[in-house]
């Protein structure tokens, strides 16, 4: 079992490109993801499917990176499934809304966007240890510090909130629960009620959170950690694996530019 | 603590602050008549309890992961094509709002709940003015008509949020342990 943001150390191709190649693979696929027209769905989602294969994710591991968030991608996919005004498929008679044709579609188009952004964001934090991902961030983010906005700092922040990130979810989910046994109820009653609901949700979740942060912060204290300018073990350096992967990405950009101005 | 404990503990906080307002656009509370996010929610603490750089700090680290292609934006959307779009005034909104919350709350040494509702109104002011500028311009509406869609439906629930905030604040801002530089 592994979860959106955990690193697993392996010697895959996915595994051995320059840090900086699958941040910006993955900056260009969202983009991508972002305006997918049928046809490119289709492309994109052959193209994740192989690059996971080639980081040795298994099915199982996809479907438990998608796990924490799957509540809110039925949601999503409800909303839209349940309010999109077009052909009517199916009426709901007394409930406010109804099925239609084009809230089916839309709702697997976002579901499908929101999933494909996931699982693109997991190779990447699967196939890149946390220095690596720094190091690619930081890289990126340097023309920043010419304005005066710290590179090196955003980088390792950004690297900390991205391993944040499951940690929250699962302890929300947790509080939830734990709530919805002791009777809480977040759906029904006044709006006092349901405004109390929330907060006792809230503020255990933020007091658990500001104790890992504090014992995150003594830690890289003890290990030495310091601000400003560093060094790394590694450096990085493009090799002919990334051209050829730089390639790939770049075919697929132009593969679906090309359909679009056919299609026009 | 030193200066240089204090502040590698105000960037942990600071993207942990990120995170949070990550992780609040899949907490969705049903309340009527929109239902709502937490993102504000945490986007309000973030100033408060952190101060208006750090606050704005943590925001843009929430920006950034999103750029990076996490489905973080509202509404589980990502990436460049969100910030330049019809909605992407909200997020930088939130950077701005972030530095003037933290601002306008610590022009006092020890806020009180009103002050604090006060700091949290006007950032809320900023996050929707950055807003429907970004929705009027992109999506050439008529400013009043970007009023009506972009703003009237979640003022009730933006009520609830910045009371909710104001009180949390209130009873966390002995927790974190003092101000951060």
């Amino acid at each position: 079992m592994i979860r959106l943001g955990q690193y697993l150390p392996g010697d895959t191709i996915v595994h051995r490109l320059d840090p900086r190649v699958k941040i910006l693979s993955v900056v260009a696929l969202s983009l991508l993801i972002f305006a997918a027209t049928p046809v490119e769905i289709a492309l994109i989602s052959a193209f994740l499917a192989a690059v996971a294969g080639a980081a040795r994710m298994t099915p199982a591991q996809a479907a438990g990176t998608l796990r924490p968030v799957a509540v809110f991608m039925a949601m999503i996919f409800l909303v839209h499934l349940f309010f999109t005004e077009g052909q009517p498929l199916l009426s709901l008679a007394p409930l406010p809304g109804q099925v239609t044709r084009e809230g089916l579609l839309r709702g697997i188009y976002v579901t499908w966007q929101f999933a494909g952004l996931i699982l693109a964001a997991a190779v990447l934090t699967l196939t890149t240890s946390p220095s690596e991902l720094v190091g690619g961030i930081e890289r990126l983010l340097r023309p920043l510090s010419r304005i005066g906005i710290p590179a090196q700092d955003l980088a390792v922040m950004i690297a900390m909130a991205l391993r944040f990130m499951p940690m929250l979810l699962e302890e929300y989910d947790r509080l939830r629960m734990a709530q919805m046994a002791r009777g809480a109820d977040f759906t029904t009653g006044s709006l006092a009620l349901r405004t109390r609901a929330v907060a006792a949700l809230a503020v255990p979740l933020l007091l658990s959170a500001f104790r890992r942060a504090d014992e995150l912060a003594v830690a890289m204290e003890a290990r030495g950690y310091r601000r400003g300018p560093r060094t790394t073990l590694r450096e990085l350096a493009f090799s002919g694996r990334d051209l050829g992967a730089f390639a790939v990405i770049g075919i697929l950009i132009l593969a679906t530019t090309v359909l679009r101005m056919t299609a026009l | 603590m030193n200066t240089e404990q204090t502040s590698l503990r105000g960037m942990v906080y600071a993207s942990l602050f990120g995170a949070l307002t990550a992780v609040g656009a899949y907490i969705i509370i049903p309340l009527p008549p929109v239902p709502i996010t937490l993102q504000t929610l945490f986007l309000g603490l973030a100033g408060t309890l952190l101060g208006g750089r750090l606050g704005a700090l943590s925001q843009v680290v929430y920006l950034l992961l999103g750029i990076i292609g996490l489905p973080v934006f509202a509404g589980g959307k990502a990436g460049l094509g969100v910030l330049f779009g019809p909605t992407g005034g909200y997020l930088i909104g939130f950077v701005a709002a972030a530095f003037v919350i933290g601002k306008l709350a610590a022009l006092k040494a020890r806020p009180g709940f009103a002050w604090l509702c006060l700091s949290l109104v006007a950032g809320t002011a900023v996050v929707y003015a950055l807003g429907v500028l970004q929705l009027s311009l992109v999506a050439r509406l008529a400013p009043v008509k970007a009023l009506a869609v972009g703003v009237l439906p979640f003022l009730p629930g933006d009520g609830i949020k910045i009371v909710l905030t104001a009180w949390i604040a209130l009873k966390l801002r002995d927790r974190i342990g003092g101000k951060f530089p």
